[in-house]
């Protein structure tokens, strides 16, 4: 083309000398005629070499040119439009009027900046296609991209101009350069108009000078440029609609970018700039919906096509708009086409530079990052909003919006107003996906949330792993910048050469290099600045410090960081000292440590977080040095602190709890010190709950620290071992540690069957185990967790009873004792319990009793019960005992059963049968219905065959009964009496009963004279033994029972004489106070039974009684012998024979009956001796006496099973000592 | 202050009354302005609100009026359309269709929020190519006589406004801002590019 006007001038001279000619005469005119017209002739003048004949083009450039310093805006303008024409026309032209462009670029004016900026958005793309097209590269045309680029970077900045409306345009021009310097795919919308418009897909990768991959990376840092634009807050209204639109532009023409777009309007929606007024708003809302719904309607929309029309919802647009803007399912778009294109473009190798080897093989390594930041930008949203999602329950939404009501402006935004539309949707998912969603992107907009670090984390990987590959691009693209620097001054002087006409051409050449000498220079001034480096030598200046030095150095330099506290926390800085100290202190051996844990300690309060820090940094030394590392430094700090904390005082914060709980390793000698804390009483709730949380939080050692809890279970301090069994009982309930817990406690329990209790008991300390005996201490101590594991798990039971069979003497006193809080919460209705009963394993007899006394202790025994223990009883251990806790359970047959067993047991014993039976045990919530009523008690007592048990026992269990006067009213006892009385023979202690009876109830007085009259009917001189009683009878209850001896045939009166002669006298003294006609009733024989004092009397009447029994004279006699002791003992009763019995058939049968009773005791005489002592003594009873050795034995144990018997045999001895004496 | 005049268009619905008001001051203050209508047809009222005039771009405004004269000649001429179309003819000859005009303008101004829509759509439809600015400024203006003489001056004011800014598109956003406060009536306004 250079060649062109010389050939041209001369051939075409002739013909076009019009033309010329014209071109000249309009061109001389223009200079001098005003701006109006000038731009006329000057727009005839580039018709005329331009679209006439381009062949003049070259010859008047430099004239036209030269009006680009025109003092008119608009011929300035025109010199633009004329170079954009020119250059359009001719690329070569581009060589040497892209300089001026440059020069315009920076013109004065913003109007010419704007024309001019217009006409780079074109003359880059005619450049770069040039350049394309181009089969070599030569260095005016490098110099020329040079430029260019250089030119794009600075309308690039002129983002930030303080002109909107140079914004406005740089704006534009970015968008067609990201359009331009990206590839075009098969799914792009391609304007007709800009068809043949070059774009990245068509740059070669081979090229020579164009390199694809940097044009690939500035357009996408232009998107990320306009994208950063756009949320800059204080955007114009003007900037953002033009933004908006550019995006859209962008987004549909390349699709690869919409998720890019999309997500900037997303953020643009919900962050509309402060800064617009009210009317803006809402038409930068029109705006954005407008756009979007372009964007919509591009088929690649189709995966956004949620967040769209969420968007146009909110934007005010009805559903069925949008639907109708919504492009129809579409096939697959293929990505992957633009890397055809670049295949089919290729152009053909040169055999060229040796850097073009290097430049085809890059590439293709570098384009492989670049799909991947496509999705990163969109993740990030797409991952904070995933986040939020599921937090985003109605409670928590409730709460940011109270929130934020603080932070609430006081006066409505114009971009709130304008934006807010009510929310329809409300809680619905899709909602909540929205709300997440645009939280999402203020968050990521913000730099916070989980999405944004991810990405970051991917990217920081990306960056990485490209790093290798880049450095040699980078180092190619300085030697590359390198070498067309130097090959310039070479250039040059050629392309002068053919320039020689156009001085003017000069211009746009230098204009070029300007950028270029740049580099160099900026090289040499850093190789000087390192240059310098080398003579200062810092080793040269300084001198090491001493070791003492250093360690005053760095403890003084510790102890300033610890002690400016206040100070540091005043600047909020704290958190920068705390992590300060904890790392220095940790990395540096000795004394510090111990300075930092005391300072801690002083106030450790308000310094645990550098407790914490230093603790943590310690654990932190420790897991990097892991394979050989040891735990000492951090088992130090931790025990330090926790003894700190032990040995405090008063401190109600759970700070122990909390430096336990967030250590991240519990060492033995930290366990030790927790464990010192439990036993402290007045922290031992505190100190055991973090020990329970220890052991829940930390299963990997759980036993660990379950084993503590658990030794704490016995200690000797009561408070401690009772928080500890509370405890244990809870965790008792999870199974993982159930196991563990039931094996230490049985396993406890199991050294009960230890002849003496085992050191365990004593702690370690102590060694003493030959020595100890088991006490009742030690003996607790096995049990404490046995027992109060047992009411949560009754089948624990048969265990200890096992044990007990097996454990000496003293120990099982000690369980027997201990068992009866657990057993009573157990029930009688446990079925374990009931089955430990119907086994009752030999050897735990008294467990099972004492069990069954503690379960029917306060509640009537169950039926079940009842069965199983009558069961035992019958069918393996008939021992009466085990009844006595169910008596009241039994029928009433088997109470009269057994009564005759249990009257002999120790008294102690037989009363607690009685207050059973007689329900007087307990005051209240017996509703024992006994099966026995208390007269049937004691008439079956007195019924009790003798042979069965022995008359002491029966008399004082009758004792017992008269006892309880309560329950032994007079009204009972009559009954009682009159029952006994129908019995056939009549009972031995008949008249005993009687006799105490009327004790007890003097008014009973007449009912016993009834009853004595009944007597005599009944023959009671029969009955040695009740006859004897009956005479004490009527000796007590005189003068009332005169008539009642009256009544008696002569005979046994004269035995009543006999044995009691004082009643004589009175009695005759009585019938002579009768009237004569009464007198004349009483009969001659009872009258000379009353007034002889003969003794012959009796003699008659003995072969009477020999008749009917011969061996019983010889007793007969012996009584006779006896009477004159009698009578000499009560010598003023001389006239008892006097009321004569006329009955004298009667007599003798009196004495006959009367002396083999008498034989049969053997002692007859004794007796009666002994009851007329007894009824001087103002109580007839000898029990008094018993009663005190009674009370004496407190406890209901097998123990003394032997001495009550001693005791029973005592008391019968006791009993027969008179007789024995006498024999 | 601009070299050259600013070349502005005002854009109704039917290029009738108030398109036709504006365009006839401004054209009478030494605006380079045209004026268009966006609508699919020209309409004007008839003898019920059901029973428009229809007509389509082609007719002049000429036939318009004559058209009206021989329907109902004292109606029309009472509420004001014959009259109106009068001075339309003056103007020129016939309405004209935004939509189908290539010019370029600096600014444009539309009378209702519909239009603006409209004028949106469509400059947003053509392909860029200048990437020349065009401003797009709605001014809401009621369609009737009084309203749109009303209207026209405000437009007329707001234009002169701009004519006199020494960098209009810098300072375009202000001058709205006080616009609207003294108008106490908002402007939708954005910027598009052919």
């Amino acid at each position: 083309m250079e060649l062109s006007p010389e050939e041209e001038g001369k051939t075409s001279h002739v013909i076009d000398m019009t033309t010329s000619e014209k071109v000249v005469d309009l061109l001389n005119q223009a200079a001098l005629i005003p701006t109006d017209e000038k731009l006329n002739v000057l727009k005839q003048v580039q018709e005329l070499i331009i679209n006439k004949d381009p062949s003049l083009l070259d010859n008047f450039l430099d004239e036209m040119i030269a009006f680009q310093t025109d003092k008119s805006i608009e011929v300035r303008k025109f010199v633009i439009g004329f170079i954009q024409e020119a250059c359009k026309r001719d690329n070569e032209l581009l060589l040497r009027l892209i300089a001026n462009l440059n020069m315009l670029l920076k013109d004065e004016s913003v109007n010419v900046v704007k024309k001019a900026i217009l006409t780079l958005t074109q003359l880059y793309k005619v450049t770069l296609q040039w350049l394309v097209r181009s089969k070599a590269v030569s260095d005016m045309q490098e110099a020329c991209w040079d430029l260019v680029t250089q030119m794009k970077g600075d309308v690039l900045a002129l983002l930030d101009s303080e002109n909107d409306g140079v914004r406005t345009h740089s704006i534009k021009f970015t968008e067609s350069l990201i359009i331009t310097l990206s590839p075009r795919t098969s799914d792009s919308d391609v304007p007709k108009r800009q068809e043949g418009d070059i774009s990245l897909d068509k740059v070669p990768k081979d090229h020579t000078y164009i390199r694809y991959d940097v044009l690939c990376e500035e357009g996408k840092s232009a998107l990320e440029k306009l994208l950063k634009f756009m949320v800059h807050p204080a955007i114009s209204s003007i900037n953002l609609t033009t933004a908006l639109g550019s995006l859209a532009t962008i987004a549909r023409q390349r699709p690869m970018f919409m998720s890019e777009v999309v997500q900037a309007y997303e953020t643009l929606h919900a962050n509309l700039p402060p800064t617009l007024a009210k009317s803006q708003v809402s038409s930068v809302r029109k705006n954005l919906k407008l756009h979007l719904v372009a964007v919509l309607k591009h088929p690649c929309s189709l995966e956004f096509q949620g967040q769209i029309s969420t968007l146009l919802l909110d934007l005010g647009m009805p559903q069925s708009e949008i639907t109708r803007s919504t492009p129809a399912l579409r096939e697959q778009r293929k990505r992957p086409r633009h890397e055809q294109y670049t295949e089919g473009k290729k152009v053909k190798m040169e055999p060229a530079l040796i850097e073009d080897d290097e430049d085809k093989e890059e590439p293709a390594p570098l384009t492989i990052p670049k799909p991947a930041a496509v999705p990163v930008a969109q993740s990030a949203i797409d991952l904070t909003a995933e986040f939020l999602h599921p937090l985003l329950s109605p409670e928590n939404v409730a709460n940011l919006v109270l929130i934020s009501m603080v932070y609430l402006p006081d006066v409505m935004p114009a971009s709130f107003q304008a934006t807010y539309t009510p929310v329809e949707s409300a809680g619905t998912d899709a909602q909540i996906k929205h709300l997440a969603r645009l939280m999402a992107t203020q968050m990521t907009a913000a730099g916070i949330g989980p999405g944004l670090e991810q990405c970051k984390a991917r990217e920081d990987d990306a960056v990485k792993e490209e790093d290798n590959e880049e450095d040699s691009g980078a180092k190619d693209l300085l030697i590359k910048r390198k070498v067309p620097a130097v090959m310039m001054g070479q250039a040059i002087s050629v392309v002068g050469g053919y320039a020689e006409k156009a001085p003017t051409t000069e211009a746009p050449a230098a204009v070029k290099r300007l950028p270029e000498p740049i580099l160099p220079t900026a090289q040499t001034k850093m190789t000087g600045a390192s240059g310098r480096k080398k003579v200062f030598r810092l080793s040269d200046v300084v001198q090491p410090l001493s070791d003492t030095q250093i360690e005053k150095l760095t403890s003084r330099a510790i102890k300033r960081i610890l002690h400016s506290e206040k100070a540091i926390s005043q600047s909020g800085m704290s958190h920068v000292r705390v992590k300060l100290l904890s790392r220095l202190v940790t990395q540096f051996e000795g004394m510090m440590k111990e300075d930092v844990l005391e300072f801690i300690l002083d106030d450790i309060r308000t310094r645990s977080d550098l407790a914490f820090s230093l603790l943590y940094q310690e654990y932190n030394t420790y897991l990097s040095q892991l394979p050989t590392g040891l735990l000492d430094s951090y088992d130090h700090c931790l025990f330090t602190l926790l003894s700190g904390l032990q040995e405090k005082p008063e401190q109600r914060d759970g700070l122990f709890t909390k430096l336990v709980l967030e250590a991240p390793i519990i060492t033995e000698s930290a366990l030790e010190v927790i464990r010192r804390y439990c036993e402290d009483e007045s922290r031992v709730y505190l100190g055991m709950t973090t020990l329970k949380e220890l052991i829940v939080k930390r299963p990997s050692r759980q036993f660990q620290y379950l084993h503590v809890l658990l030794d704490l279970s016995s200690h000797e301090k009561e408070k401690v071992r009772t928080t500890a069994l509370a405890f244990l009982k809870r965790m008792y309930e999870k199974d993982q540690l159930r196991d563990y817990i039931e094996k230490f406690a049985l396993n406890y329990m199991q050294l009960l069957v230890h002849p003496n209790p085992p050191s365990l008991l004593f702690g370690a300390d102590k060694d003493t185990e030959v020595a100890a005996p088991w006490t009742e201490e030690t003996v607790r101590q096995c049990l404490f967790l046995y027992l109060s594991l047992l009411p949560l798990n009754h089948r624990l039971v048969h265990e200890l009873a096992s044990v007990y069979t097996e454990a000496i003497a003293d120990i099982k006193r000690s369980v027997l004792r201990a068992i009866e809080q657990p057993i009573r919460g157990m029930g009688m209705n446990s079925p374990e319990l009931l089955l430990l009963v119907e086994n009752c394993p030999k050897g735990a007899e008294t467990l099972v009793t004492r069990c069954l006394h503690i379960l029917t202790d306060k509640v009537p025994p169950s039926p079940e019960l009842v069965e199983r223990v009558r069961d035992l009883y019958h069918k393996r251990v008939p021992d009466v005992r085990f009844l006595i806790p169910v008596i009241n359970g039994l029928e009433k047959n088997e109470v009269i059963q057994a009564l005759p067993k249990l009257i002999k047991l120790n008294p102690i014993v037989v009363k607690e049968v009685f207050n059973r039976l007689l329900g007087t045990q307990h005051s209240e919530g017996s509703s024992s219905v006994s099966p026995l009523t208390p007269g049937d008690l004691l008439i079956a007592l007195h019924n009790i065959d003798s042979t069965k048990c022995d008359m002491k026992s029966i008399i004082k269990a009758t004792n017992l009964c008269f006892g309880e006067k309560n329950v032994y009213t007079s009204e009972v006892l009559a009954v009682v009496m009159q029952q006994l009385m129908e019995h056939s023979p009549l009972p031995m202690l008949l008249m005993r009963t009687v006799i105490q009876s009327l004790t007890m109830y003097p008014r009973l007085g007449g009912f016993v004279m009834n009853i004595l009259s009944r007597l005599i009917v009944k023959q009671v001189w029969k009955y040695p033994k009740v006859w004897e009683g009956f005479v004490k009878c009527c000796q007590r209850t005189k003068p009332q029972s005169y008539s009642v001896l009256l009544q008696l045939p002569p005979a046994p009166l004269t035995s009543v004489f006999e044995r009691c002669p004082e009643l004589r006298e009175p009695l005759l003294q009585h019938v002579l106070s009768f009237t004569p006609h009464q007198q004349a009733h009483i009969p001659a024989s009872i009258m000379a039974v009353l007034e002889a004092n003969k003794k012959t009397e009796p003699k008659p009447a003995e072969p009477v009684v020999g008749e009917q029994s011969e061996p019983f004279t010889a007793p007969a006699a012996s009584v006779s012998e006896e009477a004159p002791t009698a009578t000499l003992k009560e010598p003023e009763t001389p006239d008892q024979h006097d009321p004569a019995v006329t009955k004298d058939e009667e007599e003798p049968m009196e004495q006959e009956q009367s002396d083999p009773v008498i034989q049969e005791e053997s002692v007859n005489t004794v007796s009666q001796v002994e009851l007329a002592r007894a009824s001087e003594t103002p109580s007839p009873q000898p029990e008094p006496a018993e009663e005190p050795m009674e009370t004496a034995q407190s406890e209901p144990s097998d123990l003394q099973e032997p001495e009550k018997d001693v005791e029973a045999d005592s008391a019968e001895s006791e009993a027969g000592s008179g007789s024995k004496d006498v024999e | 202050m601009p070299s050259h005049p600013l070349r502005v268009a005002v854009v109704c619905s039917s290029n009738q009354n108030r398109s036709m008001e504006a365009h006839n001051i401004l054209s009478k203050r030494g605006f380079d302005v045209r004026s268009f209508g966006t609508g699919s047809h020209v309409k004007l009222p008839g003898p019920a609100p059901d029973k428009p005039n229809v007509y389509d771009f082609k007719t002049t405004y000429e036939q318009m009026y004559n058209d009206l004269v021989r329907k109902d000649k004292e109606l029309y001429t009472q509420n004001g359309i014959l009259h109106m179309l009068d001075r339309n003819r003056r103007i020129k000859s016939k309405p004209e269709r935004f939509q189908n005009c290539k010019e370029k303008f600096d600014l444009v101004i539309t009378c209702e929020e519909r239009v603006y829509d409209q004028v949106l759509e469509d400059l947003n439809s053509r392909e860029q190519e200048t990437l020349q600015p065009v401003h797009v400024i709605n001014v809401d203006i009621q369609d009737n006589h009084e309203e749109a003489t009303l209207g026209a001056f405000l437009i007329c004011e707001l234009c002169q406004c701009i004519q006199h800014t020494d960098d209009m598109e810098n300072e375009i956003d202000e001058l709205l801002q006080e616009f609207e406060e003294k108008s106490n009536r908002p402007f939708l306004h954005t910027v598009c590019f052919y």
